[in-house]
C-alpha cells in the first residue's frame, strides 16, 4: 500500500543570521491513511519545518517528500497550492487570518469557495461542520476577529475540515491558557480525524498536547525518535500503518 | 547494543552498577583510594548521588574481586610510615568501561546510569553516549505514548486528581527527552569542532 506521505532521507538547511542550520537531517518516515502522528520538540527543535515540508509549503533541499506517491518537488507552485486547499490542510495558531467584520460562518464559507457552491450552500455547509466543533448558531454569527484562542482554534479546525482533507497538519496549537480548553480540542481532533478517516500530523512543544496519537515521535539536533520501532511497521489498531525512523 | 557473554558483565547486576562503572573510569584517569575515589566521585556527580565512603569501599572490594581493580598497600603522602590501600586499574579495567558504555541493561535505572556514565566517559565513549541517549529518548516517548489520554473535562475529584497525575508523568517525560535532547546535540557540536 502506497502510504499517504513519505520522506525519504529528506534534509533541510535553514539560514539563522549569517549561518546555515541544518534543521532536518536525512529524515525519513510514512504515515498511512487514518494514522495520526505527534511530533513533540522544542522551540526551534525543526517540527515546523517538518509539517511545513509535509504540507509542500517548503521544499526539501535534498531527500523526497512524497504525498499519495507523487514527488512534491516535481508538481508546480500551482498543484501544491491546489493540494493545500483540499487534500491538505495546513493549520497554525499564527495562521489566523480573518478578515475585519467577517463573521465567523463567513469565514469558514469562503474556505469553500474553490468547490463551486454558491455562498448560501457554502454558509449552510459551514454551519453543519461549525455545528460538529462545538460552536452553535449563535456563535456562528459572532465576528471571526473577536474569537479568544481557544474559539479560533476551534474555527480553525472548522475551516479545515470543511475541504475534507485527507491530511490534517497542524503546527503548534497548544499555547491554550486553560489546560481543559486544549484537552478539550484535542478530543475533539482526534474523533475528528478518526470519523473522516483523516491523517493527522500534529507537532507542539507540549508532550501532553500529544496525548492519544497513534506514534509520537521527537525531534531535535536534526533527527527523529519515534515510540516506533526503527525500521519496523506496526499496525496501530484503526489506524492504518504508521511508521519514523532515520536512515543512513 | 552490543551484545557480549554474561561473565564480562556480571558486575553490572545490582542498583549500584552505575557507581561501580563511574569508579572504574575514575581509576583509568588517576589510581586513589578509597577515601579519595569517593570525594572525586561525590564531586563528579554532584548533588543528586549521596555517595557513601563505606559504600565505595565495598564496591571497589568488589570490583577488585571480578579483576576490575587491584589494590595494593602504599605509604600515605602526608606519613611514610603510614601506608593505605591505593587502587589501580588492571588490563580489563577500560574494556569493561567501553562495555557499560554501550551496554543498557534491563531494570537499570537509565537516567542515573546515564548521568554516571557521562560523568566519566571518555571522547572515544561518544558514539556509545549518543547511542544510549537516543534509547533512552525513545524510552520516554514510549513511556508518555502509553499515558491514557484525557478526554475532556474532570467531573469528579477522582478525575482531576488522574488528570494532574497525568500531567505530573508528561512534565517528568518532557524534562527527560529535552535533556537527552540536548545532551546528544552538545555533543555532536563537540565532535564537529573538534574534527
Amino acid at each position: 500500500m502506497t502510504p499517504l506521505l513519505s520522506f525519504l532521507n529528506v534534509s533541510k538547511r535553514c539560514s539563522d543570521g549569517g549561518r546555515e542550520v541544518l534543521v532536518l537531517d536525512r529524515v525519513s518516515l510514512e504515515i498511512d491513511a487514518g494514522a495520526s502522528v505527534g511530533v513533540y520538540g522544542a522551540r526551534r527543535s525543526g517540527k515546523s519545518t517538518l509539517l511545513r515540508l509535509a504540507a509542500g509549503i517548503a521544499l526539501a533541499d535534498s531527500g523526497i517528500v512524497r504525498f499519495d506517491g507523487r514527488d512534491m518537488a516535481k508538481m508546480t507552485a500551482g498543484e501544491r497550492g491546489r493540494l493545500l486547499r483540499g487534500a491538505i490542510a495546513f493549520m497554525s495558531a499564527e495562521d489566523w487570518r480573518a478578515n475585519p467584520g467577517e463573521s465567523v460562518v463567513d469565514h469558514v464559507a469562503t474556505a469553500l469557495g474553490s468547490e463551486g457552491l454558491t455562498m448560501r450552500e457554502a454558509r449552510r455547509r459551514a454551519l453543519g461542520i461549525l455545528d460538529e466543533v462545538g460552536v452553535g448558531a449563535a456563535g456562528a454569527q459572532e465576528v471571526a476577529t473577536s474569537l479568544s484562542l481557544t474559539e479560533r482554534m476551534r474555527v480553525m479546525l472548522a475551516r479545515a475540515l470543511a475541504r475534507k482533507p485527507r491530511l490534517l497538519v497542524l503546527d503548534e496549537p497548544a499555547q491554550m491558557p486553560n489546560l481543559g480548553d486544549r484537552d478539550r480540542f484535542y478530543a475533539l481532533l482526534r474523533s475528528a480525524a478518526r470519523e473522516r478517516g483523516m491523517a493527522l500530523l500534529v507537532a507542539s512543544e507540549e508532550m501532553a498536547a500529544l496525548q492519544g496519537v497513534g506514534v509520537l515521535m521527537s525531534v531535535a539536533d536534526g533527527e527523529l525518535c519515534s515510540t516506533e520501532e526503527q525500521g519496523s511497521v506496526v499496525r496501530l489498531p484503526g489506524l492504518g500503518l504508521a511508521r519514523a525512523e532515520r536512515s543512513g | 547494543m552490543a551484545s557480549v557473554s554474561s561473565e564480562k558483565t556480571r558486575w553490572m547486576r545490582g542498583p549500584s552498577t552505575p557507581l561501580r562503572g563511574a569508579l572504574l573510569g575514575l581509576l583509568l584517569e588517576r589510581p586513589g583510594h578509597g577515601g579519595d575515589l569517593a570525594n572525586r566521585l561525590a564531586a563528579r556527580l554532584g548533588e543528586t548521588w549521596r555517595v557513601d565512603t563505606n559504600d565505595v569501599y565495598r564496591l571497589l572490594e568488589q570490583l577488585e574481586k571480578t579483576g576490575l581493580a587491584v589494590s595494593r598497600d602504599e605509604p600515605k603522602r602526608s606519613n611514610n610510615r603510614r601506608t593505605h590501600l591505593v587502587y589501580h586499574p588492571t588490563d580489563e579495567t577500560s574494556q569493561a568501561l567501553t562495555l557499560w558504555m554501550e551496554t543498557l541493561l534491563p531494570r537499570e535505572a537509565v537516567r542515573l546510569g546515564l548521568q554516571a556514565k557521562l560523568s566519566v566517559a571518555r571522547q572515544q565513549d561518544a558514539p556509545r553516549l549518543l547511542i544510549a541517549l537516543r534509547a533512552y529518548e525513545r524510552e520516554c516517548l514510549v513511556l508518555a505514548h502509553f499515558v491514557s489520554p484525557n478526554d475532556g473535562e474532570a467531573r469528579s475529584w477522582a478525575a482531576l486528581c488522574m488528570d494532574c497525575t497525568r500531567e505530573a508523568v508528561y512534565a517528568q517525560l518532557q524534562t527527560e527527552v529535552d535533556w537527552a535532547a540536548r545532551t546528544r546535540q552538545r555533543i555532536n557540536e563537540f565532535l564537529a569542532r573538534s574534527q
